[in-house]
């Protein structure tokens, strides 16, 4: 496979990540620190669905989805809502006690070990040969859609939908969307639920294609990179931030050191918080500038 | 000046009195008491409380660094953990490559810790609240990476065995020595975290918390106390993290995941930030709960059923109480400390603290 699919791939799993981490912020202003273990808890629930089927996927699927959405609502309520006017700090504080709960949770739930829900459904291995030479396994190629689905439809969703226009008056300015009417926690809440939707998606596909365990929240919080270079309140960005962080990790891991190659998407990062803290295609006055 | 009522602690009539460490004789009395029972303490613990109480005097040096830069310059750090990693791989790199005597080790972590420091608080200079915390985070992945590939190309995949150290040629193995000197050690520093917040770079960092344009309109170097906030942090997070090292005698990345640094950000959240004693209470309470949970599940029959579970209901209760006091009692253990005292020092009047 060649270097160019392989980062495809990867930039896409981090794009369907970002996105998550983008319309929480749009939200509620909040950078969610929770979002790996929201991807895991998820995930956990799609387990559950196949199990539960006898590896039925689209039940298992839609089990997780619905469940994912209505955690995330109810997070917003019990956890957002009460910090509403609290300082960023607070709130990001606040998501870290989250993520702690969710992993206690889940590991009592299910344990600490480690699954393979790939067992249940089969035949996502299988390759597809798309040229000579080059071929895709069906679990990259769902990725790849998925992510290219989600980057065409959620800024559609968010420019034509009626509640996707709501979505988008609250992020711009609560106050004002209240005062004409909307409920901004309802809507809020949808917000929480549509992110950890987009985590459980990844989740979903992270664990059939690698595999299912509490520890892999890293990978679902190496998604908070991709969204910050691309710009914490930009759809768009973060398809580009994912791409640039993809990039690096998978030819850092392909020519330097495996353990370096775990820290590139921070490295990066780091750089570009330094260059551009407002992101590729963040809106310069979000950050509070000294 | 002639008071009705017994002036309260916090109202202070003089410069003298506002510049005493420990104010009246009350005070400075159980101040005594309270130093004689912890140099009695270890006599009456038995060795595995002793253990805890160690790992207690360095969370506590740990929390001190932490509370410094969130709580009085409140510059949010989540690289605790990554950071006390650093302190504790420059001993095991001293260690393994040098043979180095401890002194030496010790040295080189504060040194190290202050190069960081620098290294980590120079975005601050740039980035401000979520962007510094998100950088912090980033340098906490970036260190540990460094420090798991190190780890791995030296040759011990597993990690480096520190051998219990030598000073001024005596062995410090056991630990009731370790007792004594962590309680030396912690008194230090403490000392010397009360006197930085009394003194002029205390009020600096205090002035950049509260509000950095004013700070910088007072002339106070902004730039310079903030690297000085994060360097001084830094360089006590690393001397934590080489105490933590040889008092543990191992060191692998492993031990410095999310986890470590929840736990610094839980002792600092749940003693209250900006408070001194509020990163004691918060490390006591850290460091106890797991051990009363476990003292709960052995001897509460209906609750044996949980014994196994003792690390998820730690984890869950972290986050369940940090959740509450983020919202309901941002001063933490400290703040509920202060109005309890004000109200027995105020009694029978009910009027509010001056700082409340």
């Amino acid at each position: 496979m060649s270097l160019a699919l392989i980062i495809l791939i990867q930039a896409s799993f981090y794009a369907l990540l970002g996105m998550g981490y983008v319309l929480i912020y749009r939200a509620t202003r909040v950078l969610n620190l929770a979002h790996g273990d929201l991807m895991v808890f998820g995930a956990f629930l799609f387990y559950q669905g196949l199990v539960m089927t006898n590896g039925s996927a689209p039940l298992a699927i839609t089990t997780g989805m619905l469940g994912a959405a209505f955690a995330g609502a109810i997070i917003y309520f019990l956890l957002m809502r009460p910090l509403a006017g609290y300082p960023a700090a607070v709130r990001v504080l606040a998501t870290i006690a989250l993520a702690i709960v969710l992993r206690s949770l889940t590991t009592a739930l299910w344990s600490g070990q480690t699954r393979y829900p790939a067992e249940y459904v089969g035949q996502l291995g299988q390759a597809i040969e798309l040229a000579a030479g080059l071929s895709i396994s069906v679990i990259d190629a769902l990725i790849i859609a998925a992510a290219l689905l989600s980057i065409v439809a959620l800024p559609l969703f968010l420019q034509r939908a009626a509640i996707g226009v709501d979505m988008r008056g609250v992020a711009e300015n609560a106050l004002l969307a209240a005062q004409r009417g909307i409920n901004i926690h309802n809507v809020n809440a949808l917000s929480w639920a549509a992110a950890t939707v987009m985590a459980t998606i990844a989740g979903i596909f992270f664990s059939l294609k690698v595999r299912l365990g509490p520890d892999i929240w890293y990978v679902g919080l190496a998604g908070f990179a991709p969204a910050l270079i691309g710009g914490m309140d930009s759809l768009r960005g973060v398809a580009i931030g994912a791409l640039i962080v993809a990039a690096t990790e998978v030819i850092a891991a392909r020519f330097i050191a495996p353990h370096i190659a775990l820290a590139a998407p921070f490295l990066v990062l780091l750089v570009a918080l330094w260059i551009r803290p407002w992101g590729l295609f963040g809106s310069r006055e979000e950050l509070e500038r000294i | 000046m002639r008071y009705l009522v017994s002036v309260p602690s916090t109202l202070r009539t003089t410069y003298a009195s506002d510049m005493q460490l420990l104010g009246s004789g009350f005070t400075k009395f159980w101040a005594a008491v309270g130093l004689a029972s912890m140099v009695g303490l270890p006599l009456v613990l038995t060795n595995f409380w002793t253990a805890v109480a160690n790992q207690l005097f360095i969370a506590i040096v740990g929390a001190l660094a932490l509370n410094l830069l969130m709580g009085t310059t409140g510059q949010i750090s989540l690289g605790h953990a990554g950071f006390i990693a650093t302190g504790a791989f420059t001993v095991a790199a001293f260690v393994t490559h040098f043979n180095a005597p401890m002194p030496v080790t010790l040295l080189a972590a504060v040194v190290a810790g202050i190069v960081l420091g620098i290294l980590v608080g120079l975005p601050a200079l740039r980035l401000k609240g979520l962007y510094l915390a998100v950088s912090t985070l980033a340098a906490h992945f970036v260190i540990i990476a460094v420090l798991g590939q190190y780890q791995a190309n030296v040759g011990y995949g597993e990690g480096f065995t520190i051998p219990p150290p030598d000073l001024f040629g005596w062995t410090i193995s056991s630990e009731r020595t370790w007792y004594y000197l962590l309680l030396g050690v912690t008194a230090i520093v403490l000392l010397l975290n009360v006197n930085w917040l009394r003194s002029a770079f205390g009020r600096a960092w205090m002035a950049i918390h509260h509000r950095d344009v004013a700070a910088e309109a007072l002339g106070i170097n902004v730039a310079r106390y903030k690297l000085l906030a994060f360097s001084t942090s830094t360089a006590m997070t690393c001397f934590a993290g080489a105490l933590w090292a040889y008092h543990t005698g191992f060191v692998s990345v492993e031990a410095f995941d999310i986890h470590m640094l929840i736990q610094f950000l839980a002792m600092v959240i749940i003693g209250g930030l900006g408070s001194v004693l509020g990163a004691i209470l918060g490390a006591v309470f850290v460091i106890l709960l797991p051990h009363v949970i476990t003292l709960a599940t052995e001897s509460l029959p209906f609750l044996h059923g949980l014994g196994g579970k003792v690390f998820e209901i730690q984890a869950g209760l972290f986050g369940v109480i940090m959740f509450l006091f983020l919202a309901l009692e941002p001063r933490g253990l400290a703040g509920i400390w202060a109005r309890t005292r004000y109200y027995f020092e105020l009694w029978p009047f009910r009027y509010r603290s001056w700082e409340a």
